[in-house]
C-alpha cells in the first residue's frame, strides 16, 4: 500500500489493488449519498436556483453537523439564516467532490493519475470522508490506540482502519502540495 | 426616530463598522498539514504565518484567521466549511 506520489513527469499519481479501488469506490458513493441535498416540495424555484433552501435546519444526525457546522456559535437565529444561504451551495461543492472521484476512479485502473484539476476534490473528498467516519466512530485525540485495539466484531474496528487509511492517503497528498 | 432637532445636532459621535473576525477550532480530524494548506491556498498566508496559525487551533483550541465586514467574514467561514474546517464567526469585541 502507498499513498499519493510524483511521477517523474511532476503529475500526482495514487497506485491501488482491487480492494482499495472497490473501497474508494464504495466510499465515494456514500459520500455522494450522504451530503445530496434532500429534494424540496414546493420550493420557490428562484431561491433554488442562486442556493438559498429556506426549509434548512440544524442537522440531527453529528456526522452531518460536523461536515455543515453552525456558523454563529451563540446566535441561533443568524446561525439558522446562514445555513439557509450557504448550506445548499455547500453541499453541492462537497458533492461535486465525490463525483470528480468517481470519475478518476472509473477512468484509470491500478494507477490513477489525477489532472490539477482534480486535486481540490481528491482533498476535499479525504476530509469529507474521514470527518464523516470519524464523528462516527467518536475519534478524539487521544483514543486512537483504544480505537486499533478494539475487537474485529466491534463496527468501529473496520471503520478505524478506513479511517486510518483514508489519514494515511490524505497526508500522503497534503505533503506534495505543501511547498 | 427623528425630529428637526437632530438634523441641527452636530455630529459628535462616528459610528464604527467594528470589525468581524473568523475563528477557526480545534477538533481532532483534521490534519495539522492540512490546516497550513488551508491556510495557504485559501488566504494566500506563508507557511510561517500558516503554519502558526494552525499550531494555536490545535494549541489554544482555536484562531483568529482574518478578520473584516460581516460580509468578508461569512465568505470566509462558508469556504472553510467547504474545506472541512471547524470556523465561526462573531463580532471582535
Amino acid at each position: 500500500m502507498g499513498g499519493f506520489s510524483k511521477s517523474l513527469t511532476g503529475r500526482v499519481i495514487l497506485r491501488v489493488d482491487e480492494v482499495e479501488k472497490g473501497l474508494l469506490v464504495s466510499l465515494a458513493d456514500q459520500v455522494c449519498e450522504f451530503v445530496t441535498p434532500e429534494p424540496r416540495e414546493n420550493a420557490d424555484p428562484l431561491a433554488a436556483i442562486v442556493g438559498i433552501d429556506m426549509d434548512a435546519e440544524f442537522p440531527d444526525d453529528p456526522a452531518m453537523a460536523r461536515l455543515f457546522p453552525d456558523a454563529y456559535p451563540d446566535d441561533p437565529e443568524a446561525a439558522l439564516d446562514f445555513r439557509r444561504f450557504t448550506q445548499r451551495s455547500l453541499q453541492e461543492t462537497k458533492l461535486a467532490h465525490a463525483r470528480t472521484v468517481l470519475q478518476s476512479l472509473s477512468k484509470s485502473g491500478e494507477k490513477i493519475t489525477l489532472g490539477s484539476g482534480d486535486i481540490p476534490s481528491w482533498l476535499g473528498f479525504l476530509n469529507d470522508a474521514r470527518l464523516a467516519i470519524g464523528t462516527r466512530i467518536e475519534i478524539t485525540e487521544d483514543n486512537h490506540e483504544e480505537l486499533a485495539d478494539l475487537p474485529e466484531d466491534d463496527p468501529r474496528h473496520g471503520m478505524f482502519h478506513v479511517y486510518d487509511w483514508l489519514t494515511y492517503l490524505q497526508e500522503s497528498l497534503v505533503q506534495l502540495l505543501l511547498p | 426616530m427623528s425630529s428637526q432637532l437632530d438634523v441641527a445636532r452636530p455630529e459628535t459621535e462616528v459610528v464604527v463598522d467594528r470589525p468581524w473576525i473568523t475563528l477557526v477550532w480545534n477538533d481532532p480530524i483534521n490534519l495539522m498539514s492540512y490546516v497550513t494548506y488551508v491556510f495557504m491556498e485559501y488566504f494566500k498566508y506563508d507557511r510561517a504565518k500558516a503554519e502558526l496559525l494552525m499550531l494555536d487551533v490545535h494549541e489554544k483550541g482555536r484562531a483568529v484567521v482574518s478578520n473584516g465586514t460581516r460580509e468578508e467574514m461569512e465568505r470566509d467561514v462558508a469556504a472553510m466549511h467547504g474545506y472541512g474546517l471547524w470556523a465561526t464567526l462573531k463580532k471582535d469585541d
